[in-house]
């Protein structure tokens, strides 16, 4: 109940903080910015970890095993998994069950060649160390090649040529809306990757041609424009209705009372500031 | 007349403080007095309507969230109305997430839809994996293998344990893909990297800023329609209260009885108000500003 009023406040002053920067930039802007800013990594960094790091990369290096039947190689590398267990037990747990030990994380089979991303992820935080700092590079190198490989196959095949076979269209249908549809979409298509054919001079016939693309484009952009003002406004209906939920008595009038406070801070530091300026002049 | 040029003329220098606090109230106001506006549905929306109604009673449908609070306005109405969608018809859903914000997204949708309203059984008629780090890479990896992803769900429990994964061993035993997307990763690189090369059919629900950059592949028909912003969003709960209410297509026994949740809930519907006035608020400024323009130009033009 109080967690759900305090949570109410603190979103409630959020809010109102990141508005206030629609009046001028001040101190309540600043505030929330840093803790957006903060909060956000925070939650990242720990998200990634617990969902990814620690399921599925230490998981698949140390899957669940009883202790009592290691041998070999794995009695050694469960050794250091106990050694980890130690210094970090939330991270690296051991649980009896049945009165047998066992050591790991989940249930997935065993695969020592995750060590490699482990190495490239450890070397990553190496830029932290300048000396050090140039192994982060084989990381990166390896993170852009991946990424590059595998945009390129998907960009080929669905947006180059996905893309162009959906243009290869008639231009007569027999239906009269389809095939004037069929001609605007072909038409906008060569005039705009025309406009950005720059090997040739665009005049005469070519001026023409360069600037139905540039229409096609403008309408375009009027259309994002469009969207993006829709977004904007549905993002403020969002942050509104919050405030009006929280405005009433069981969250403690939050609303109103913080909105009158944050008004009398900003027209106060307003005047002093005023009266600075007019001293120093 | 020479009053109303000089008040065009001071349109031109306009503080626009006072520009926001006109959009301030006019989004404030209907939120607090609703004008109940008609909501008409566009072919865009009821493309991604039909092609999940289409589903037969045991398709499987993954449901990916790319969206955080910072979206939520938009997109979370879409959600709740695509899940009770699914839910209406009996149709088993896989949730995960490539944002790691969408898995608290995704709790919240699944509170409200499987465990209040249908009283689901978590596992069996659902199922959430959770957040994976990787963007595309995570896609691309589910195209072969969940398990090789995913090795427990949002609760930590092993996936080999669940039952409703048995059946879905790759992102190609899904019968259909969705994906609520704010941005990147999202909607985009579910058609490159699993509709297209898997052919599992592909739609989705956007923040509006995104709505463009999709149109090409919906004209492609690598997409079955997207639901565009809050506007899709009250498009879809149209549809889907007229669906229930005309007991149309498959329906679970539970549904009829839920419609009065539906009607009650439907946060899209609510807002949209808001959005059309502040839409024709914004088109009024446009076209003052550009009288506004004109007028202060040709009267410099005559000195």
């Amino acid at each position: 109940m109080y967690i759900g009023i305090l949570g109410a406040w603190v979103a409630v002053f959020l809010t109102l903080s990141i508005l206030s920067y629609l009046y001028k930039d001040n101190v309540f802007y600043k505030l929330s910015e840093h803790i957006f800013v903060g909060v956000s990594a925070a939650h990242w960094a720990t998200i990634a970890f617990w969902n990814q790091v620690q399921p599925n990369l230490f998981g698949r290096l140390w899957p669940q095993a009883e202790v009592a039947a290691l041998e070999g190689f794995n009695k050694f590398w469960y050794g250091i998994y106990h050694v980890l267990h130690v210094l970090f037990e939330k991270v690296f747990p051991e649980e009896t069950i049945n009165g047998v030990l066992y050591r790991g994380i989940g249930d997935q089979p065993q695969n020592l060649s995750y060590l490699i991303a482990f190495i490239l992820g450890v070397f990553m935080l190496f830029r932290l160390i300048p000396k050090i700092g140039w192994l982060s590079r084989w990381s990166l190198a390896y993170v852009i090649g991946m990424a590059a490989g595998l945009r390129l196959y998907g960009y080929m095949s669905s947006d180059v040529i996905g893309q162009i076979h959906a243009t290869m269209l008639p231009l007569w249908t027999g239906n009269l809306g389809e095939s004037i549809n069929n001609i605007i979409l072909i038409v906008g298509v060569l005039t705009g990757l025309f406009y950005f054919f720059f090997s040739v001079e665009h005049k005469g016939a070519l001026k023409i041609v360069s600037r139905i693309g540039i229409y096609f484009l403008m309408v375009y952009f009027g259309a994002s424009f469009g969207f993006a003002v829709m977004g904007r406004i549905s993002l403020l209906i969002g942050r509104f209705n919050d405030l009006i939920e929280y405005s009433g008595k069981q969250y403690g009038f939050a609303t109103p009372i913080l909105l009158l406070i944050m008004v009398a801070v900003l027209i106060l530091s307003g005047r002093k500031e005023k009266k600075n300026k007019e001293a120093e002049a | 007349m020479g009053k109303f040029t000089n008040f065009l003329e001071k349109l031109d220098s306009l503080d626009r403080r006072v520009i926001f606090l006109i959009i301030g109230l006019v989004v404030l106001i209907p939120l607090l007095i609703p004008l109940g506006l008609p909501i008409e549905t566009t072919n865009l929306t009821e493309d991604a309507f039909y092609a999940i109604e289409d589903l037969p009673a045991n398709a499987k449908v993954l449901l990916s969230f790319e969206y955080g609070p910072s979206s939520k306005p938009e997109i979370h109405p879409m959600a709740v109305s695509v899940l009770r969608h699914l839910f209406s018809k009996g149709n088993e859903v896989v949730i995960m997430c490539l944002w790691p914000d969408g898995l608290f997204m995704a709790n919240e949708a699944l509170e409200l839809v499987a465990h209040d309203e249908f009283k689901l059984e978590y596992g069996v008629d659902y199922v959430n994996l959770g957040y994976r780090p990787g963007n595309e890479a995570v896609i691309k990896g589910i195209t072969k293998s969940f398990e090789a992803n995913f090795s427990v769900d949002s609760r930590g429990i092993p996936i080999s344990q669940i039952p409703i994964m048995q059946d879905v061993q790759t992102a190609r035993d899904v019968d259909f893909i969705f994906s609520f997307s704010a941005g990147y990763p999202g909607a985009i690189e579910w058609v490159l990297y699993a509709g297209d090369p898997l052919q599992v059919p592909v739609s989705s629900g956007n923040s509006s800023i995104q709505v463009n950059q999709l149109l090409p592949y919906v004209k492609s028909g690598q997409m079955k329609g997207v639901i565009a912003g809050m506007p899709g969003a009250a498009e879809y709960e149209t549809l889907l209260i007229q669906k229930v209410e005309g007991k149309e297509g498959l329906l679970v026994n539970k549904a009829h009885a839920l419609l009065p949740n539906f009607k009650e809930n439907r946060d899209a519907t609510k807002f949209m108000d808001a959005q059309s006035i502040a839409h024709l608020v914004i088109v009024l400024f446009i076209i003052l500003g550009n009288i506004s323009y004109f007028v202060k130009r040709k009267k410099q033009q005559k000195y």
